[in-house]
């Protein structure tokens, strides 16, 4: 971590603010401001649009008990640093909504007055997001008063989608539950011909009520929880999970367990990114090249089984580093998987670039446009594919991440460059994929060079209460954001995750917006979205 | 007598391509699931397929009009009937009488013009979509497949099977460079009234990307059977024809049982080896853009066009 980036920004922010903020307090790489409701907006703009961070994730928790109202935490990210503003709601149970000045705000606050039944005043969208219309007014579930057994009547009304009228304008409605084996969400398509006029999405069938069910849960069973939120980002979301209770309880887990941690980070990063890649084939109708793609998807994911127990790689992770063992037999077998399926990557991937079909579906296709990304927030893949270079990885550097970022100078100029001739179509995102794919099989044998010292190092027994941190990690989606804050009797307060996919999911609306109906499944597929990362 | 004959084995030969209709896609499918190192469904799947529909009940939105209802026996009429008139491994058929290739090519235009309608009978979002795609590639597909048509028909002197049938397979491949043109251009019309790729994918699941398939979406129970046994029988009157027309050899062109034996082997052994070589063709390209289809159309017009000034040369 900077330092300096760090004192610079609360420098930069206490100068200009120093009335309006009544407490700073740094917690690692995080610094906190806590100032009065009607400032807010005035500082958050300045961090957004002065300091150019980018909106994380909104918070919002319930202190009505312990006699503090709500308290709703805005967080920005600036390079190696997480901006805080924080403040609390007095008793009309209204904030001011800042989603005209930061788009990206309008999902957290709509979030916000369902779950808490906070008002945001200006908000244009005042639609439920996350509880759908049978939900009954008037109950909060993420509220203390709510009971988790609760079971909430049920309440007739519609969801009004917005009306495009016109000549010749068709609606489409596709969803909730869809013709393949995929999970449920809406599209509303409004087209003229094959054009797509607009798109609107209505997501959240699967909501799960994790945040609310991690609230009634030991520390050590949430990991289970997180690995549970999306199966294919266990890992990620396991690792951010643990990153935010060892920054609670200052441990710093050891170096084996760092880079056991990438490994399995990157195994998950590669298996995924094949099998998008597979998924982009089959949606361009090219079943030849999906079917490959998915034997190494196939064998990627046996690996997993035989070094973790499960396909899909839960229970690796463990608070205080990892549960898994990589043995020196372990190493041989990867480094043996590793360099089969490069090879046959490296064939199928020129297999598929040598098929001008294949290509011409890609190209131009849900492109992006950079604006709209940027105001959307978008992370990962997709906010690369545009040129906004962010990466947790090489960000808040954690695991053994900074190991493996050495770029020379001229690397780094290259990578820069390359990065401002992204279009963001959907042969950018195929080929950042490959490119991604292609490091991670570097970075684990790098990594295999494993340290001899522990699995693990134990936490303290008790956590302080009312202590709160946030941890992230990057999945093949992107960046995902697990901030927990400890409640009495080492419980846990507050679990508030923000996925990749949620940031991700608004963006599509806007991607289809210059292409025809048929390609909808491709654009779709090449942004790589989750519903159940998605619908917590 | 001998009429009698003849016509015991055109109605034969009717049956023939009644039966190998699901067989055809059986081979089609499993070559192309091996292509994807799949073990794939039994050849004889499409059969057990349309069994069961048979046997399941149907489910008829209220509202539709008789439109859907008696789309697919309109369909199934129309493109049975156009098998009446198909040598498939006698060179002719005691039926061409009555009506020629132009006729046959009327058969399937009733037929999907009944499927297009009843795609839009429906009244659900995805038919209409399905017809008017349809609709836009049958427009175009059409005036190229008269042109192809046009070319052998020019070359063997009429547009009536038999005949047609009869000189290409007493003639040789070579004298007539502009059917080397017709075979490609017929090709590649083939391919799109039979819904493959990259006209359309015949596999898949996305509603949104489908052409033919949307517009029998709603369709369940024996009316899909229907649908799905006409388009299979569709599949084989086309491929018979290109056989016989382009790779007419072994043919029989007497009623001697010795060489109907032979023509009927070679028969099965030409259409197998055709679906084989459609499911490769079809595990080495991805579907082109719905209006880059167009182009591909352009290809085989242009083709026939060739075609036909070689005719004349």
């Amino acid at each position: 971590m900077n330092k300096t980036n760090l004192e610079n920004y609360a420098n930069e922010i206490t100068d200009k603010f120093s009335k309006m903020i009544t407490k700073t307090y740094q917690n690692n790489d995080e610094i906190h401001f806590n100032v009065e409701l009607n400032d807010m907006p005035k500082i958050c703009d300045y961090i957004y649009k002065n300091l150019n961070a980018r909106l994380a994730t909104i918070i919002c928790s319930d202190k009505q008990k312990n006699g503090g109202g709500f308290v709703i935490r805005y967080v920005f990210e600036k390079e190696d640093v997480f901006i805080f503003v924080v403040v609390s709601v007095g008793q009309d149970l209204s904030f001011p909504s800042i989603a005209l000045q930061i788009p990206s705000a309008a999902l957290y606050e709509r979030e916000i007055k369902d779950m808490f039944g906070l008002i945001p005043t200006g908000n244009p969208d005042t639609r439920p997001l996350v509880l759908h219309e049978h939900w009954p007014e008037g109950i909060y579930p993420l509220r203390k008063g709510f009971k988790l057994e609760t079971k909430p009547g049920r309440q007739e009304k519609e969801y009004q989608f917005l009306k495009v009228q016109g000549e010749g304008i068709n609606e489409i409605p596709v969803g909730p539950v869809h013709a393949g084996i995929i999970e449920p969400g809406h599209f509303r398509f409004s087209i003229l011909g094959e054009n797509i006029i607009n798109l609107e999405t209505r997501l959240f069938y699967t909501h799960k009520g994790i945040e609310k069910l991690a609230e009634s849960m030991k520390l050590d069973d949430v990991l289970f929880l997180s690995e549970r939120i999306a199966g294919d980002e266990s890992v990620a979301n396991s690792t951010a999970y643990c990153q935010a209770i060892e920054k609670i309880s200052q441990v710093e887990i050891p170096n084996r367990a760092k880079k056991i941690r990438t490994i399995f980070g990157e195994l998950e990063r590669i298996y995924n990114h094949a099998g998008t890649l597979a998924g982009i084939s089959t949606d361009a109708s090219f079943p030849f090249g999906a079917a490959r793609l998915n034997i190494l998807k196939e064998r990627l994911m046996q690996l997993n089984e035989s070094l973790s127990g499960s396909r899909i790689l839960f229970g690796v992770n463990k608070i205080g580093g990892v549960r898994c063992n990589i043995t020196d037999e372990n190493k041989k077998l990867i480094l043996k998987t590793v360099s089969e399926i490069s090879d046959d990557f490296e064939k199928i991937i020129h297999l598929l670039k040598s098929k001008s079909s294949f290509m011409d579906r890609l190209r131009g296709t849900g492109t992006i446009p950079k604006k709209t990304a940027h105001e959307l927030g978008v992370v990962g893949v997709v906010a690369r594919c545009i040129g906004i270079d962010v990466d947790t990885r090489r960000d808040h550097p954690y695991a053994s991440y900074s190991l493996h970022d050495h770029k020379t100078p001229q690397q780094l100029m290259q990578h820069k460059i390359e990065m401002e001739k992204r279009t963001g179509d959907a042969l950018t995102r195929f080929e950042i994929r490959v490119n991604e794919v292609q490091d991670s099989f570097g970075i684990i044998r790098e990594s295999l060079d494993l340290d001899d010292d522990a699995l693990f190092t134990s936490i303290p027994v008790h956590l302080e209460p009312f202590r709160s941190a946030l941890g992230c990690a990057e999945s093949h989606r992107g960046q995902t954001l697990h901030w927990v804050m400890i409640g009495e009797n080492n419980s846990i307060f507050r679990y508030k995750v923000r996925t990749a996919s949620f940031c991700n999911w608004s963006i599509i609306e806007q991607a289809v917006l210059n292409d025809i109906v048929p390609d909808f499944p491709l654009v779709n597929k090449s942004l790589d979205l989750s519903y159940s990362g998605n619908d917590l | 007598m001998l009429n009698m004959i003849t016509i015991i084995i055109g109605l034969i030969q009717v049956l023939v391509i009644l039966v190998l209709a699901p067989l055809l896609t059986g081979i089609i499918r499993k070559t192309k699931a091996r292509t994807q190192k799949r073990i794939g469904a039994s050849i004889l799947q499409p059969y057990y397929d349309l069994l069961k529909l048979v046997r399941k009940d149907e489910v008829i939105s209220d509202q539709t009009s008789w439109i859907f209802r008696a789309c697919p026996w309109i369909n199934f009429a129309a493109i049975t009937t156009a098998a009446f008139f198909i040598p498939v491994f006698l060179a002719y058929t005691p039926f061409g009488l009555v009506g020629d290739l132009l006729l046959v090519i009327g058969l399937f235009a009733l037929g999907r013009f009944f499927t297009m309608l009843a795609g839009l009978d429906v009244a659900s979002s995805f038919g209409g979509l399905g017809s008017s795609r349809e609709m836009m590639i049958s427009a175009l597909l059409e005036p190229a497949l008269f042109l192809s048509i046009f070319v052998v028909a020019i070359t063997y002197g009429g547009t009536n099977l038999s005949t047609l049938i009869s000189a290409s397979s007493n003639s040789s491949f070579l004298p007539h460079p502009q059917i080397i043109f017709a075979a490609i251009g017929l090709f590649i019309i083939i391919l799109g009234e039979t819904g493959r790729l990259p006209f359309d994918n015949p596999a898949t699941h996305l509603e949104l990307t489908m052409v033919h398939e949307t517009m029998i979406l709603e369709y369940s129970g024996k009316s899909l059977a229907l649908m799905e046994w006409s388009q299979s029988i569709k599949q084989i009157i086309l491929f018979t024809l290109m056989i016989n027309i382009f790779v007419p050899w072994g043919i029989s062109s007497s009623i001697l049982l010795s060489t109907l034996a032979v023509g009927f082997l070679t028969f099965i052994g030409k259409i197998s080896l055709f679906g084989i070589f459609v499911a490769f063709l079809e595990s080495s390209v991805a579907k082109w853009r719905l209006f880059r289809i167009p182009d591909l159309i352009a290809i085989a017009i242009a083709t026939s066009m060739i075609g036909i000034v070689l005719c004349y040369l």
